[in-house]
């Protein structure tokens, strides 16, 4: 064989067997590994020695071919079919006359369940130390959804039931769903994708992940890393709803609210329109007999009001003084009167003293008062002049006299 | 504040505190007689704001029976 130049050059390209062998070179550089993976499909081809495997893996879109010899088959896993878990010990290797990649494994071991659910257990510690169950993680479901996200298997019983139960409770609710498949080798990377598409739908603001019952290695991919990783990254609130009320895939753990199966999922999604508005009815008919009970009362209470004397008969407020005027007047009226009796007494007594002191018992003993014409009492002659008239008052009766004579 | 923006329980207030002062008498007759005219006034303002309230439930029942 011709020694290859260093660089390859439009004027000089390597030929196909050049680049076949320095390919077959890098391939081998890898060595033996160990590697773990999900069998997707399995060929024994009759009269064949050697068996064909194809090699995923559980969380990924990705696939590796694998060779065995048919005894190294028998030897580490006899029974092995498509969907189960192996560990094998192979080296890559690139086969010039195909351009292909496979590898070849000289042993080959069957995961068996109880490894496979050490490895959740190992898992499970994991993720829960990471914080990913941690209930503060936990997003709140809204009351009333506006759409319903529901990833769940084709024509599936989960589906139904989610569906016919979720309706049942709120005949106007709304679902987006997403078949995908449960089971098998490429359920967990469609999961995955198809839970990306919900989370990004705006409308979608619960995601529901639904699967009815199974083997536990039917739901081995609801305890998959790396969806678990991505429900615990979803911006959106997740519940998982997977088979019956035993099992606890790590979905239960890492989903914001746990069904215990598709029907339970129905009841925590959606609030039940019935219920609903019998509690609204019932709110209603409190309201009204509070607030009637309350007018009723105060109105009550204005009527007692109103019918006190105080405010219903305002004619005491009158009447009660027009009782004080007339006791008033009629005290004034006795007074009066009072004071008039005693004026009347003072009168009698008073003309009592005047008559005593009456000059009438002096004129019986023969003395006369003679007075002036104009009144005045005469006491001294030179009080008159001649031909003065003068009044003589006697015991019994007067007379008219005339001064013949004044003194000059 | 006028009458007319006086709520239930001020009008309820006043009118209990008029009738109060009218039945403990001592207020001229003039002042009586404003006080039994602000609390017929008063008294009237409680029984609008009663009706009205009975008034607006019958109306949202029938509102809500039209449903």
């Amino acid at each position: 064989m011709t020694q290859p130049e260093p660089r390859s050059t439009a004027e000089e390209p390597w030929p196909v067997r050049v680049v076949s062998q320095k390919l077959g070179a890098w391939v081998a550089k890898l060595g033996w590994v160990w590697v773990d993976g999900q069998v997707a499909q399995i060929s024994r081809r009759p009269g064949s020695s050697v068996v064909f495997l194809t090699l995923r893996d559980p969380s990924a879109d990705l696939s590796l071919t694998v060779t065995a010899h048919r005894d190294v088959l028998d030897a580490g896993a006899p029974e092995l079919a498509e969907g189960a878990r192996v560990t094998l010990h192979a080296k890559p290797e690139f086969y010039p006359a195909r351009g292909s990649l496979s590898l070849r494994a000289d042993e080959i071991r069957q995961v068996g369940l109880g490894e496979l659910l050490a490895r959740l257990e190992r898992l499970k510690k994991l993720l829960a130390a990471e914080g990913l169950f941690a209930r503060e993680r936990k997003r709140r479901l809204p009351f009333l959804p506006n759409r319903i996200g529901l990833l769940t298997g084709r024509a599936s019983a989960a589906e139904r039931d989610v569906l016919m139960n979720t309706r049942r409770r709120w005949p106007a609710v709304d679902f987006r769903v997403i078949n995908v498949p449960v089971q098998g080798p490429t359920a967990v990377p469609q999961i995955i994708d198809a839970l990306k598409v919900l989370d990004n739908d705006e409308s979608v603001d619960v995601i529901v992940i639904a699967r009815g019952g199974g083997s536990v290695e039917d739901l081995l991919p609801f305890s998959d890393e790396a969806l678990c990783r991505a429900v615990s990254g979803a911006r959106t609130p997740v519940v998982s709803a997977i088979g019956h009320e035993t099992d606890a895939p790590l979905l239960d753990y890492v989903a914001d609210l746990r069904a215990s199966t598709p029907t339970d999922a129905a009841k925590r999604i959606v609030p039940d329109l019935a219920e609903e508005r019998q509690l609204i009815e019932s709110a209603r008919r409190r309201l009204d007999r509070t607030v009637l009970a309350l007018l009723d009362r105060e109105t009550h209470r204005i009527e007692a009001w109103r019918s006190r004397p105080s405010l219903a008969r305002p004619e005491l407020l009158i009447e009660q003084r027009a009782a004080d005027v007339a006791q008033l007047r009629d005290r004034a009226v006795r007074s009066l009167e009072h004071r008039v009796r005693r004026a009347d007494d003072d009168l009698r007594h008073t003309v009592a003293r005047l008559r005593a002191l009456s000059p009438k018992s002096t004129l019986q003993r023969g003395y006369a008062i003679v007075q002036r014409a104009d009144g005045h009492v005469v006491r001294a002659a030179d009080e008159v002049k001649t031909d003065d008239l003068l009044r003589v008052r006697l015991a019994e009766g007067e007379l008219s006299a005339t001064v013949t004579e004044a003194p000059t | 504040m006028t009458d007319e923006t006086l709520s239930y329980e001020q009008a309820r207030t006043e009118l209990a505190g008029v009738i109060e002062r009218l039945e403990t008498g001592g207020s001229s007759l003039e002042e009586s007689l404003a006080l039994w005219e602000r609390g017929e006034l008063l008294a009237d303002i409680c029984q609008r704001w009663l009706d009205g309230a009975r008034e607006r439930i019958e109306a949202a029942r029938a509102a809500r029976s039209e449903d």
